[in-house]
């Protein structure tokens, strides 16, 4: 159905949408206190279990504090991207497959896929990844470190491989609720294990540790930009972690095509 | 709807108990039907598993507190199963109910609504252990170290375990009540829920708390729904810790029970008000 529409269409089609749920957030400004202000105080105390290991231990998995406050940082940063980006438009889109009405959205011309996820932003959220931001700059400034122009490419590659990544296993939870109703609990799913993105991913060992890094990349989104950041990403991980979120993307594109046709619309 | 709201038990305990048996089927019946969205939700709990071997690696470096690693094991096995135990569901089913108004279906039969959404969370109560409980076993079996010291305490856990599942339907309830004049009760069950991840020892035992923060928090009620059971489970409890537990349940539970009962009460005048 993408025949012949090149980026630019859909840089505008994304933008359309974005404008659209920043006019609609504005107009519930009581959202800048139930979603922003709120969204950072959950992060905050999200930060108590990792904050009593600090106490217990002084340096967690050889991370010290303030390189904590830095991975702390990029987790924020990440749960606020999901929050108004993610986790909305799947939220949307699921009740579109439950209910049938996804068949309006397939009928548009233009790729379903992206049309779902550009369906529903939560623009009050980037309030919390501003102050992601905000910790590691804060962070990196009491460690005396202004990283590198590389380290900052390769710590922004991680990011976005990390977001890529979130947005593939989003897709693969959009796959499971063709098959099944009922499955809103699964991104509160996503979202309890996302908050293990919380701790270095030098915590996990074993079968977790594959899964954190390779199945669901929690170390992706957040350890690996920390590190850059800091200074102690190996170049090989970077390869590695990159080809990890596309090769997810890919097959959740792959599997995204063949729900598709086992959806039966409201009307067939 | 407005002078007497509360159908009555039509007979005697002999129907009643009917009836409840009857609910009961009932809700086996409908958790049997949601398979995987049960099984879905029980995935979700899994976080103390992840915890545990979280809390399990930081440990080898030293033990935490009062905690060593294999203490870890015992404590978030416990936890997961414990939460399983006392989870209840009433506030999403309750509070929509409310505000779509099928309340008044329920509300037609002679039998209290409470107690059907008491019955359809117990009757699930099986269904669940059925499936959580192997996945507890087979992480005490990987783990290979644990120490939960038979005793006297373990007669005293089935007790303790009842009476948090008491105080989670009762505080569910109570917010689940507040949507006769709320539209958005659920999210303030939400904002209950975030506290109760950190502030219960679902994520990190409370006891390893800096001690006057902890102090605070173990007489906090997130701790009577989950922390106390689950110490009492693992052994950790001297008499007089069981006592103060056992005494703050049951407050807790006074409290929130009443408040339940007369939410519940006002907030029937108010619906009867909306032209039910």
């Amino acid at each position: 159905m993408s025949a012949g529409r090149g980026a630019g269409y859909y840089l505008r089609l994304v933008g359309g949408q974005l404008r659209m749920s920043v006019l609609a957030a504005l107009q519930y400004r009581l959202g800048f206190w139930t979603e922003g202000i709120l969204g950072i105080l959950w992060s905050a105390l999200g930060m108590a279990p990792l904050l009593i290991a600090v106490e217990h231990q002084g340096a967690v998995v050889g991370w010290s504090g303030w390189e904590l406050v830095v991975l702390t940082g990029c987790f924020t940063l990440i749960s606020g991207l999901f929050g108004a980006l993610i986790q909305p438009a799947l939220n949307e889109s699921m009740n579109h497959i439950r209910r049938g009405t996804l068949d309006y959205v397939l009928l548009r011309p233009a790729d379903a896929l992206v049309l779902c996820l550009v369906t529903a932003f939560a623009p009050w959220r980037l309030i919390e990844a501003l102050g992601g931001l905000g910790l590691i700059v804060a962070g990196l400034g009491q460690l005396g470190r202004a990283p590198s122009g590389l380290e900052l490419l390769s710590a922004l590659g991680m990011g976005l491989a990390g977001v890529l990544a979130l947005y593939a296993v989003g897709v693969l939870i959009l796959c499971a609720s063709f098959r099944a109703v009922q499955l809103q609990n699964l991104t509160f799913l996503m979202e309890a294990l996302l908050d293990f993105a919380r701790w270095p991913a030098q915590v996990f060992r074993g079968f977790l540790r594959m899964v954190f890094t390779f199945v669901i990349p929690l170390a992706v989104m957040t350890t690996y930009p920390a590190e850059a950041l800091l200074g102690r990403l190996a170049g090989g991980t970077v390869v590695t972690a990159m080809a990890t979120s596309v090769g997810l993307m890919v097959v959740a594109r792959l599997l995204w095509t063949r729900s598709l046709r086992g959806y039966t619309s409201a009307s067939s | 709807m407005s002078q007497e709201p509360l159908p009555r038990h039509r007979g005697g305990p002999r129907h009643l108990a009917r009836v409840v048996a009857a609910m009961w089927r009932l809700g086996i019946a409908e958790a049997m039907a949601y398979r995987a969205a049960m099984l879905i939700w029980i995935l979700t709990t899994t976080f103390p598993l992840v915890s545990l071997a979280l809390w399990h690696s930081l440990a080898e470096a030293g033990p935490i507190g009062d905690y060593g690693s294999a203490d870890f094991v015992a404590y978030f096995v416990a936890a997961f199963l414990i939460r399983q135990l006392t989870a209840s569901w009433v506030v999403w089913d309750l509070a929509a109910q409310i505000g779509s108004g099928d309340l008044s279906t329920l509300l037609m039969r002679p039998v209290h609504p409470l107690l059907h959404h008491l019955m359809s969370n117990l009757a699930a109560l099986p269904v669940r252990m059925l499936l959580a409980a192997p996945l507890g076993v087979v992480v005490l079996i990987f783990a290979g170290e644990v120490r939960v010291d038979p005793g006297l305490h373990l007669l005293l856990a089935p007790l303790a375990v009842l009476l948090a599942w008491l105080l989670n339907l009762c505080v569910q309830i109570c917010v689940a009540c507040l949507a006769f004049w709320l539209t958005s009760s659920t999210y303030l069950f939400e904002l209950w829920l975030g506290l109760y991840m950190v502030l219960s020892g679902y994520a990190v035992p409370t006891s390893l708390f800096p001690a006057g923060l902890a102090a605070v928090v173990r007489y906090l009620p997130f701790h009577a729904a989950l922390g106390f059971p689950v110490e009492l489970t693992i052994g950790r409890l001297s008499g007089p810790e069981l006592a103060v537990g056992f005494a703050l349940q049951l407050l807790w539970l006074a409290v929130f029970g009443a408040l339940a009962l007369w939410l519940w009460r006002r907030g029937l005048r108010a619906y009867g008000a909306v032209g039910a």
